[in-house]
């Protein structure tokens, strides 16, 4: 459905997206990243509105940039607020979908049928600046399905929103992501997010993109095992961090040392239980004092910040 | 692309072309209506009217229809228009960019052309119907005789001025988006008060030229000009003048259209 080979873009001496490979079939995907890993720049390669300085993408078998057959297709919720101001949510998303190629009754009956299902039915008549935010959000949601794309791709969808607002819009969301599984035509969606919470509540394959180079893929599990096969990390504090390092050292399985202010050791391994337990008797043995023993995250937050320090060369 | 309901996208003309300009149009129209926009209207509409009004009170014996026509054709075809165009399609993609709708917009086929396109008729139409009315009005301060064959004429010229100019404005509007107020003004300057008023084939490729032309050849003025005045019209009759002004607008439109479907702007444009 979706594919990307060897994809580049520059933009003057700023690299936005560097050599990315990668192929999306049907189904929900999360990409994640942290701010200006360049998610948004990925996207607009996807959606057509930017175009690879070098490399290939391929929606639905052709080039994506403004190209109508493709973007016919796409429905698209970007990241920024919506600041159009006087229209309403019914006329802004009538008006989109008119631009999708609808005529203006077709898209008013979608328009109002769209904004129903995300929940705003109440409040379609209201101007766009009398809205909150995470109406104005449901508002560009609502303008990113109604045309019933194959490829839905969400920019951050749930930035900036207040828990319940939130909870409602993954639930919309994960609905859609579970409609395109069952679809006649399969569909994709993409949603970028600097929180894996919010992809993990979408039960999506991962994609981890940091510093414009996609450093991660697959599911959950996937990831997890990747992070697995590298040295875990032991973070041990203590009055006397050099003189444990020593007592590390003399002990098999560990395989990277640092320390991390005054009072704090952190130990590489692959061992990580058996590790903490020689440390634990080796300290009991030269009477140190230890303050705690915690062993790595294993969240995929965790994992996410793992992958982030080993890409910007930070730890093991 | 399949058809899945009544209206659905079937890549028509009127699916494809008509009905998303006619929407972008529509929806700027509504964008003019704002407070600021009708107040903006209101001046344009008043001003020619108070500058004939203060003109023809410092004239006791009353103005001369020769003299009275020329400023209401410099202050309404020409100042008017320049203005009102200035204020609704210079800003066709820097208003998008600013108010994060660009990439709604460029995300849906057709949507870069149909946004230019549907911009350019909201001008059109918001501009020229100040004008009409500021003409109107003017025509009826300075109390030129005969006023409705004169406003009848004026309407052609605003709906020529409005046509061109605004087409004029569209390259700048998508070369330059950030800047395009500025760089109108000096494109207005440069082509159709320099460039339109040297009597060389250079000219010929202006707004002004033709609407000129025009105004002499309807006023009957032709025979009245002197010889130096002569060489800044066109000696071609009207339909050439009308059929040059679309003409114009089409091949600007055109190559406008062209530079806009390749432009990227990137996030950071847009946030």
């Amino acid at each position: 459905m979706l594919s990307l080979t060897h994809v580049t873009k520059v933009f003057g001496s700023v690299i936005g997206v560097n050599d990315v490979t990668v192929e999306l079939g049907a189904g929900a995907h999360g990409l994640l990243g942290p701010n200006g890993a360049g998610k948004t720049t990925l996207l607009g390669l996807i959606t057509g509105q930017l175009r690879p300085t070098m490399g290939q993408i391929r929606v639905f078998g052709e080039h994506p940039f403004a190209n109508p057959r493709v973007l016919r297709r796409i429905g698209f919720c970007p990241a920024a607020d919506l600041l159009e101001r006087r229209a309403t949510p019914r006329e802004w998303v009538r008006y989109l979908v008119q631009l999708s190629g609808f005529r203006r009754d077709a898209a008013a009956e979608r328009a109002d049928r769209e904004l129903d299902r995300v929940g705003l039915g109440e409040a379609m008549d209201r101007p766009l600046s009398t809205l909150s935010k995470g109406m104005r959000q449901r508002a560009k949601l609502a303008g990113a399905m109604a045309h019933d794309p194959d490829l839905l791709v969400l920019d951050e969808p749930f930035d900036g929103l207040d828990p319940v607002a939130r909870h409602d819009l993954v639930g919309l969301v994960r609905r859609w992501a579970v409609s395109a599984d069952t679809a006649e035509v399969p569909r994709t969606l993409i949603v970028a997010s600097h929180l894996l919470h919010e992809v993990e509540a979408l039960h999506a394959g991962l994609a981890v993109i940091l510093g414009g180079r996609l450093v991660a893929s697959g599911t959950a599990g996937e990831i997890r095992d990747m992070v697995d096969a590298m040295p875990a990390e032991i973070r041990i504090r203590c009055d006397t961090p050099r003189r444990l390092a020593e007592l590390v050292c003399s002990t098999d399985g560990a395989e990277g040392l640092r320390f991390e202010g005054d009072d704090l050791l952190v130990v590489a391994t692959r061992q990580p239980r058996a590790l903490a337990e020689r440390i634990a008797s080796v300290a009991v043995e030269e009477r140190l004092a230890i303050g705690e023993v915690a062993a790595g995250d294993r969240s995929l937050e965790g994992i996410f910040g793992r992958l982030v320090r080993l890409h910007r060369g930070v730890g093991s | 692309m399949i058809a899945t309901d009544a209206g659905q996208a079937d890549a028509s003309f009127r699916t494809a072309v008509l009905s998303p300009t006619l929407a972008v149009m529509s929806f700027q129209l509504g964008r003019l209506l704002s407070r600021q926009r009708l107040l903006l209207a209101g001046l344009g509409v008043l001003f020619p009217a108070a500058v004939m009004l203060a003109v023809r009170r410092t004239v006791a014996e009353g103005l001369d229809r020769d003299l009275a026509v020329t400023m209401i054709y410099a202050l309404v075809p020409e100042a008017v228009c320049m203005l009102g165009l200035l204020v609704t399609m210079c800003p066709a993609v820097a208003d998008e960019l600013e108010r994060g709708t660009w990439i709604h917009i460029a995300v849906r086929p057709g949507g870069r052309r149909a946004l230019l396109v549907g911009t350019y008729l909201a001008a059109v139409i918001w501009t020229s119907a100040v004008a009409i009315l500021a003409a109107c009005l003017a025509v009826l301060v300075a109390r030129v005789p005969q006023p409705l064959p004169l406003i009848g004429i004026l309407a052609v010229l605003v709906v020529l001025s409005t046509l061109g100019r605004a087409a004029l404005f569209a390259l700048p509007a998508v070369i330059l988006p950030k800047r395009a107020l500025v760089a109108s003004v000096a494109v207005a300057l440069v082509v159709e008060y320099l460039a339109g008023f040297i009597p060389a084939v250079i000219n010929q490729a202006t707004v002004s030229l033709r609407l000129r032309s025009l105004l002499v050849e309807w006023m009957g003025w032709r025979q009245k000009l002197p010889v130096e005045m002569q060489l800044l019209i066109d000696p071609q009759p009207a339909w050439v003048q009308i059929a040059a002004v679309f003409g114009l607008a089409a091949v600007l439109l055109v190559v406008a259209v062209k530079i806009l479907d390749f432009r990227q702007f990137p996030p950071s444009v847009e946030l």
